[in-house]
């Protein structure tokens, strides 16, 4: 199939969007902000016959609150989170990540919907949403499901989307005040860069840094971004002080199991994975005085 | 093939071309707006930055049939000589392109950043807006030094200013 040859509809409703994705006997593809897409497609790697264009899908691009839930559309650009009130008070390790996607131009065209589902190893708003317990309701002309994004993402750009499903809502739990968060990332430059190791840290602190509970998730250091339990675990084990940090960032070089490629060795991740773990720690103390 | 309308600088254009067509061939190859360039083609290097509703994006991974009914500025449209812009005036006084591959890019990327704020930015402010604008020769020093004079002069003459 040549590009030339590719056809494109654009649904101008999220049913019209459905009934188009549920037509069978035709292989067709959504394209939303088209950062992955797009390369795919000069790659030659995706060629539909029909790309469903839901790039300006406004009915599924806003951000809201309900209760202790924050609902945000799949066609929220990494700009809407980056500038959003609402989630740089409540989801403090979103805007963190969606500030670290490629650059300007990456950050006005990606959505959010769009990174889920592309499902890289490497998408760094993917560590935030596991720390932040997210949910995606997935939705075809006649089913709805509302899964965890554990379960959703099976490997490198694999997921459990099926032909005729799309990600229709993103939940995620809002934070409460005594909740804060941080996303640190390495890459081979500040912006436009692959990570080679990602980490998003959440926790829920007490009086005098005694922590409650803590999540932490990796990128980039297996085939999909892997919850760090036993680093977890210890953090739940009292004040977050020097040692603690020390003895948690030497947990996580055991427990994250990368592989070596193009961006960098197994090796090399793993002591960076550790290296990283250690900094946001100090770092998101640091915010926490500081709040 | 299909009959694509733009608003592109200003003008109302009509194109038949395959809607998988990337906005950055149309505008080079069907609109003759050859000032962006295709350079890595992957949205890396920022070459090919155009504006859309006043957003920079990367025009090489845009298609065609998504940018249906938008309003698209390009280099060209943000000044053309000999009534260029505050920024492209910047970028002459102080010398700021050396091959001018990526020039282009990088005064749209500038004009949505400096459109958007009311000072005089850091040369840190300037090196997160443009940091996905690549120069091969290196020569950031003079086009961070342009942006700030760019900005310091929309400042001090707004009246000026198209």
């Amino acid at each position: 199939m040549l590009v030339s040859e590719i056809d494109m509809i654009t649904p101008s409703s999220l049913s019209e969007c459905l009934m188009q994705l549920s037509k069978e006997g035709r292989i067709h593809r959504l394209i939303a902000g088209g950062t992955d897409a797009a390369v795919r497609m000069k790659e030659g790697k995706w060629r539909p016959e029909i790309w469903i264009n839901i790039k300006n899908l406004n009915e599924l691009r806003y951000i809201q609150e309900s209760e202790d839930c924050i609902y945000i559309g799949p066609l929220t650009t990494h700009k809407d989170i980056i500038y959003s009130p609402l989630l740089q008070r409540k989801a403090d390790v979103l805007v963190d990540a969606a500030r670290e996607v490629g650059a300007t131009q990456m950050q006005n065209m990606g959505t959010i919907g769009g990174n889920i589902g592309t499902a890289s190893p490497a998408g760094d708003t993917l560590p935030a949403l596991y720390v932040l317990g997210a949910r995606l309701e997935l939705t075809s002309l006649s089913t709805k499901r509302i899964i965890p994004i554990e379960e959703f993402i099976l490997g490198p750009g694999r997921t459990v989307l099926k032909e005729n499903e799309m990600i229709t809502k993103i939940l995620i739990k809002s934070q409460k005040p005594n909740e804060i968060g941080i996303f640190q990332k390495l890459g081979p430059r500040k912006a436009q860069s692959i990570s080679i190791v990602n980490v998003a840290i959440s926790l829920t602190l007490d009086q005098d840094l005694k922590c409650r509970e803590g999540k932490i998730a990796f990128g980039s250091v297996a085939p999909t971004i892997i919850r760090a339990r036993k680093c977890e675990s210890m953090l739940s084990l009292g004040t977050i002080n020097d040692e603690l940090i020390r003895n948690i960032a030497k947990i996580a070089w055991k427990e994250v199991m990368p592989i070596s490629d193009g961006r960098a060795t197994a090796t090399y991740r793993r002591d960076m994975a550790s290296a990283l773990l250690e900094r946001g720690l100090y770092r998101l103390i640091r915010r926490w005085d500081n709040q | 093939m299909k009959s694509i309308q733009f608003i592109v600088n200003g003008k109302e254009c009509t194109v038949l071309c395959p809607p998988a067509k990337t906005l950055l061939d149309v505008l080079r190859e069907d609109l003759g707006l050859t000032a962006s360039k295709e350079c890595c083609g992957k949205g890396e290097c920022g070459s090919c930055s155009v504006l859309i509703d006043n957003e920079v994006v990367c025009s090489c991974l845009v298609l065609a049939g998504q940018a249906e009914n938008q309003v698209i500025t390009t280099c060209e449209g943000v000044g053309l000589s000999p009534n260029l812009d505050v920024i492209q005036e910047s970028f002459i006084a102080e010398g700021a392109t050396q091959c001018g591959y990526c020039t282009p890019g990088i005064i749209v990327s500038a004009k949505a950043f400096l459109d958007g704020i009311d000072h005089v930015p850091s040369v840190g402010e300037i090196k997160t807006a443009l940091g996905g604008n690549l120069c091969r020769c290196t020569g950031y020093t003079k086009i961070i030094k342009a942006v700030q004079t760019a900005a310091s002069q929309k400042i001090s003459e707004p009246e000026t200013i198209r």
